[in-house]
């Protein structure tokens, strides 16, 4: 059993808030559908592996604001050592989602390593997480996501979802979301602004 | 060598709140003074990438931090710097401890001007890593100077001015260990 990009995506639009949503690989696009927020971030056009870091910093920065991250499971793999520096770094605001599907989608879905046995649930409470979930039902996950997004983290969410047919992304014109029509550095200076309002409103 | 004491006085004043790093034995004294400060934060990584990711991401945040790592780690996490950092044109000052600086600088005085041969790449007096970082950084675009001695302090200064006024990562080359 596995969710849909959909039913993994539709549930948590309707229930980020002004949280910031940071994205990479394969569920970038179709999140880009729900959401048209200045909070949104995508780690497109980035470093290979490194959207789950890049989250923590900006959790750390604003602790005030929850922080949710939708990783790849093969962008976890390249920095599996985030996990115990998140955890080192006590982020109580980051949710951190892996979006299992077993492949790497975006370059055609070639197996991840230890595809179909690895256990990233299990990792997590490993490295130190102590509220893990994963979800392989759609229900369990709809009706457990406000859960998972209030109380104190860092909150960490594996949820195996179904093999997709999201090709490379790009930062262009072509592309729907207005978040992926900007470049990133554009894209990261924007979301500074968001988070970091002057101190006193211009006139 | 330069005072861990008086390059973390330095970074205070250029705002920075958190320090970004894997300690190495240059970096060891500054590591260990952060331990006991209460304004600025250590966040210590498992490899150097993420911390470049990290300081992105704390930028992003409104934050002001450093990366500190030795050359091995910045050479091993150039993907990270240049995806995140380079790529978002954020202002973003690394303390890079420079190992093995000093004997390839005397090698470097022997032997003239002439390109690094295959067998000095693997001669255990000589360490690579050192041969490589000086080109490394010119080959990724990214702006250099050294932290040699106490007198060099007001660099980091420059170089936090320079990184916000041309919105870019600026690297501080530590030749020896921290005191």
């Amino acid at each position: 059993m596995a969710l849909t990009k959909d039913q993994l995506l539709k549930p948590l639009a309707e229930l980020r808030g002004r949280s910031v949503v940071v994205t990479c690989m394969s569920v970038t696009r179709p999140w880009g559908r729900y959401s048209s927020s200045d909070l949104d971030f995508a780690s497109a056009d980035s470093a290979m592996g490194h959207t789950a870091d890049l989250a923590l910093g900006i959790a750390l920065a604003r602790p005030e604001r929850k922080v949710i991250c939708l990783n790849g499971d093969g962008s976890m793999l390249m920095t599996l050592g985030t996990l115990a520096t998140v955890i080192g770094a006590g982020a109580a605001n980051l949710v951190l989602f892996v979006v299992q599907n077993d492949t790497y989608e975006i370059t055609g879905n070639q197996e991840i390593p230890a595809a179909g046995r690895i256990d990233f649930a299990l990792l997590a409470r490993g490295a130190g997480f102590r509220r893990v979930y994963d979800f392989k039902d759609p229900d369990l996950y709809k009706t457990t996501l406000p859960e998972v997004l209030s109380g104190e983290g860092p909150v960490f969410v594996a949820v195996r979802v179904e093999k997709g047919e999201e090709g490379p992304i790009s930062r262009s014109a072509k592309e729907q979301s207005p978040y992926l029509r900007v470049s990133l550095a554009q894209s990261a200076h924007d979301l500074r602004k968001a988070l970091t309002p002057p101190r006193f409103p211009t006139l | 060598m330069v005072s861990a004491k008086s390059v973390l006085e330095e970074l205070k004043a250029c705002g920075v709140m958190h320090v970004i790093g894997l300690a190495d034995n240059a970096s060891a004294a500054l590591v260990s003074l952060l331990a006991g400060d209460d304004s600025v934060r250590y966040i210590a990584v498992t490899r150097e990438g993420e911390a470049f990711a990290l300081a992105s991401g704390l930028w992003i945040g409104g934050k002001t931090s450093v990366v500190v790592a030795q050359n091995t780690g910045f050479l091993e996490s150039g993907d990270s710097l240049r995806g995140t950092a380079q790529r978002m044109r954020i202002p973003l000052v690394c303390l890079i401890t420079y190992r093995g600086c000093k004997e390839m600088r005397r090698q470097k005085a022997v032997a003239g001007p002439r390109p690094w041969t295959v067998e000095e790449f693997s001669r255990a007096d000589l360490d690579s890593a050192a041969i490589v970082t000086e080109p490394t950084l010119e080959a990724w675009n990214l702006p250099f100077d050294y932290l040699e001695t106490d007198a060099d302090l007001p660099r980091i200064a420059q170089a936090f001015s320079r990184a916000a006024r041309e919105s870019r990562p600026v690297v501080l080359l530590v030749t020896e260990n921290m005191t």
